[in-house]
């Protein structure tokens, strides 16, 4: 069907905008704008940026243990034996792992969930890979699950049903702390983040900045 | 003559949904006294620095000051009134609040002053924190929601014959909106539900009774489990939109009950 925004565009540029509409956050301007600009392009990046597409959708699987997207199965972290096999950060979105990982602070696994239990949007907690999560805790080898689900309700709830779900297995479940961001401003931050900063206070040892 | 919205203004709501918008924008979806329900931008809300992220999460009561803009408006300070913590700390109450605001957005519209409602909500969630008997409140509160909007079920006479009903088993129809005596029982596409003598007689006492007198209540699981279903699909019909969050209500309620048996 063509573009109901670019009316008077060849029906090849209508069909690329509004693949690009179909993207999250891209409305109809961006789309047109985003269309526009690849119709300059040189088509050796168009090339790549096509192939670079394929390649996702060709490559990339979701890892039988952890669920997260990688090009083997296992991935890469659920496959190095180096890694930390007791202990297991649970996140919401893939992206919260690359996050995690990025502070090269955690030498442990992940399980990803692909979302949170959003209960106005009808996601429920079957809508998660629980089930795959619980299949990873049956031979006993983890003993602590960390739950990095967002700081908001919607993480507090799926952190929670998770706890609640996990505590007949006698493991071990953390929470990441929360509390003040790094360069935040106290006198804007809200009563929830500051009460859990005041709870999660800790001693200042001589040295720390 | 129109009368158009000031450039700058300030309201209080509560946060009742959001989704998020571009890089590190959130969508916030607020019930307000003064306008019903709005809809505006939380600019930069999920970047961890953000003065709005905190406080604009789900089920807060705030005071925001927005800029009108041509789609949407957007938020430039937002300032918690109420955070509701005893409803986040427990799961089970913390789905009821998530129950209790979609359910309250239904009865409200975009840019309509909903006052009553507004006060509905806020009254509803504080009681949701004190209530010894939650369930039984969110069903008082849904029996109040539906008066408020002239929607409520007729459990006093047969939506059929119109004779008062006999001490004796009956269906709900919502379609019919109401009780229909046994020998009434309307045939074709539309869903009965059973309604014994005790559920009318809680339905009826819901209808009348204040906030208080709710405490002192204690009713049979199955006659309550009863009173829910006839009020779900009542809600439903009214509205002809369905609350999803009612599967979370129970999928932790029976998580709990695996847990806790």
């Amino acid at each position: 069907m063509p573009s109901d925004f670019a009316p008077s565009a060849s029906p090849v540029v209508a069909r690329l905008i509004d693949a690009f509409r179909k993207l999250p956050g891209v409305g109809p301007k961006s789309a047109q704008r985003l269309t526009y600009y690849m119709i300059r392009m040189p088509r050796e990046e168009a090339q790549e940026l096509a192939d670079a597409v394929i390649a996702i959708k060709d490559r990339i699987v979701l890892c039988e243990i952890c669920q997260n997207i990688s090009e083997q199965s296992p991935c890469e972290i659920c496959s190095n034996e180096r890694r930390d096999q007791t202990r297991i950060c649970i996140v919401g979105e893939p992206l919260d792992a690359l996050a995690i990982e990025r502070t090269r602070a955690y030498f442990g696994l992940y399980h990803v969930l692909h979302g949170v239990i959003s209960p106005v949007n009808g996601i429920g907690a079957d809508d998660l890979k629980l089930k795959e999560l619980l299949e990873r805790l049956r031979d006993g080898t983890v003993t602590e699950l960390i739950l990095a689900t967002n700081p908001n309700l919607e993480g507090e709830a799926t952190a929670m049903y998770i706890q609640r779900l996990i505590s007949p297995l006698g493991i071990s479940v953390t929470r990441l702390a929360r509390g003040l961001s790094a360069g935040a401003d106290l006198e804007y931050a809200d009563d929830t983040t500051l009460t859990q900063a005041l709870q999660g206070r800790s001693e200042v040892e001589s040295g720390t900045p | 003559m129109t009368s158009e919205k000031p450039r700058i203004y300030s309201a209080e709501g509560v946060v009742l949904r959001h989704h998020n918008l571009g890089e590190a924008d959130r969508i916030v979806t607020l019930l307000t006294p003064g306008r019903g329900i709005l809809r505006a931008v939380a600019k930069g809300a999920r970047k961890p620095n953000s003065k709005l992220g905190g406080q604009l999460d789900l089920i807060r009561r705030v005071s925001v000051s927005a800029r009108t803009g041509r789609t949407l408006d957007s938020i430039s300070q937002a300032e918690t009134i109420e955070s509701y913590p005893r409803l986040k700390m427990d799961l089970e109450l913390m789905s009821k609040a998530f129950y209790l605001c979609e359910l309250t957005e239904k009865f409200a519209v975009e840019d309509a002053p909903a006052a009553r409602v507004y006060r509905m909500l806020i009254d509803g969630l504080s009681q949701l924190e004190k209530t010894k008997v939650p369930d039984l409140m969110i069903h008082w509160y849904e029996m109040r929601l539906l008066h408020l909007n002239g929607s409520q079920p007729q459990i006093q006479r047969c939506v059929d014959c119109g004779n008062d009903l006999e001490q004796e088993d009956h269906v709900f129809s919502a379609m019919r909106g109401g009780i229909a005596c046994p020998s009434c029982r309307p045939s074709g596409s539309d869903t009965m539900l059973p309604a014994s003598v005790a559920t009318i007689k809680l339905l009826r006492f819901l209808q009348r009774a204040g906030q208080n007198e709710i405490e002192r209540l204690r009713v049979a699981e199955d006659d309550r489990r009863q009173v829910e279903r006839i009020l779900r699909e009542h809600i439903h019909f009214a509205t002809d939109r369905t609350v999803r969050s009612a599967s979370f209500v129970d999928e932790v309620r029976s998580q709990g009950k695996r847990v806790s048996g």
